[in-house]
């Protein structure tokens, strides 16, 4: 397998190993790290730093009470921890994904957005980012646009090209308010990303702008 | 900014906590257990307090929740995949966000279950790194000698959970800022993989 290309900043990566970063992108830096061997070391460096300065903290001690609660608990926790199997799902699936995709990318309920492109929504994080898969067909384009506020990309499936690059398998890719880019899949495969954009996108051709107060609605 | 010390935990402690996790894992022994607790609890205690000061029963819980999973998943611990130290901060990382999550006024769908593994054998990629003691000691020795704004946006960050966003309304600083001093303090303690 080809080795991802394009990789979160450090910054983005430490945000996740602090867990401080809204679960949308942790969702995308985790669907990453699962075909980049390279990033999965560095947030093991990472999850050390929090470690030393977790090390650092002035203990603050624990009441008996709370510990002899617990103890006597200890015997029954098993019993009540539910087992659940994990269902038979197409391994090419990210594990952070399979909350969201049963068995394959093919079962969901995709809908279409213009002639190349068909997108599901997966879901909405609390700071009101919109969660989707988008599927390209080969060749097919995007419409040109720009986005409100962030969008964090990881190709799942096939590859994209714009403005400022070829994307492949496992990139991950953050565009920001300024820029404004047209993706294009590239002709051997349809294309499926994971997509997390802060704001609506903004559509910049002549007519599709007209959808961009349709849009915007749909984030109210 | 939390309260800090410098206290150091040799690595004979570190090893004889390690014996403590074994007897827990193999033999289920209680008593271990509970000398795993009175080191860790007043830990993981402090790590919610450096987020929530004053919550003392938010830091309770997450005790609970934390040492519940040590119970539970000690014979998935792989020492080797992480030392005991860094497998307590990323359980009690991971029950934080479940927390927050489940107490958010904004709620989401999300499952942070699969997006954070609790580093056991069956997580995904897992990377059995060497020499990780000395690994720990450089990043130690790192902190101490790190400009004051850079730990203290490293504490922002790691301990008190901040997004960058707020980190930089709280410091008033420039977004830009934020990032580029966590970026800063990551190469100072040489962090950041070459590729």
């Amino acid at each position: 397998m080809d080795k991802p290309q394009n990789h979160p900043f450090g910054e983005l990566l430490a945000a996740y190993s602090a867990g401080s970063l809204p679960l949308s992108q942790a969702l995308c830096i985790s669907a990453h790290l699962e075909h980049c061997d390279s990033c999965a070391r560095q947030l093991q460096h990472l999850n050390r730093v929090g470690t030393e300065l977790m090390q650092q903290l002035t203990p603050s001690k624990a009441s008996d009470e709370l510990k002899n609660r617990l103890l006597e608990r200890l015997d029954s926790l098993e019993a009540e921890t539910p087992r659940h199997e994990s269902a038979r799902v197409d391994s090419s699936i990210p594990r952070c994904l399979r909350q969201f995709v049963d068995s394959s990318y093919g079962g969901l309920r995709w809908k279409r957005i213009s002639a190349d492109i068909h997108s599901v929504e997966l879901c909405r994080d609390s700071n009101g980012a919109k969660v989707e898969l988008l599927k390209i067909k080969p060749g097919g384009s995007a419409t040109t646009h720009t986005h409100l506020g962030d969008e964090y990309t990881v190709i799942l499936e096939g590859s994209f090209s714009d403005e400022s690059g070829l994307y492949r398998k496992g990139d991950f890719v953050v565009k920001d308010k300024n820029d404004k880019h047209t993706p294009v899949a590239t002709r051997d495969s349809e294309c499926i990303c994971l997509a997390v954009t802060e704001g609506p996108i903004q559509f910049t051709g002549p007519i599709s702008r007209l959808l961009n107060p349709l849009i915007r609605r749909s984030y109210a | 900014m939390p309260a800090m010390t410098n206290r150091k935990l040799p690595s004979d402690k570190l090893i004889a906590l390690g014996e403590l996790m074994k007897k827990v894992a193999v033999d289920r022994d209680k008593t271990a257990f509970a000398s795993l607790f009175d080191h860790y609890a007043p830990l993981i205690r402090a790590y919610s307090l450096a987020r929530e000061p004053g919550s003392d029963l938010v830091a309770d819980e997450l005790v609970q929740e934390v040492m519940t999973r040590v119970w539970l998943k000690a014979a998935k611990y792989n020492p080797r995949l992480a030392n005991l130290n860094t497998w307590i901060f990323t359980l009690a990382r991971n029950c934080r966000i479940d927390y927050l999550r489940r107490n958010s006024r904004y709620v989401t769908e999300i499952d942070p279950t699969d997006i954070f593994n609790d580093m056991e054998d069956d997580g995904p990629g897992p990377f059995q790194l060497a020499q990780q003691t000395r690994a720990e000691e450089s990043i130690r020795a790192g902190l101490e000698e790190l400009p004051r704004e850079q730990c203290e946006i490293l504490t922002k960050v790691y301990l008190e959970g901040k997004s960058h966003q707020q980190a930089s309304e709280e410091l008033k600083l420039p977004l830009g800022t934020v990032k580029s001093r966590v970026r800063l303090a990551l190469k100072k303690l040489e962090v950041l993989v070459e590729r």
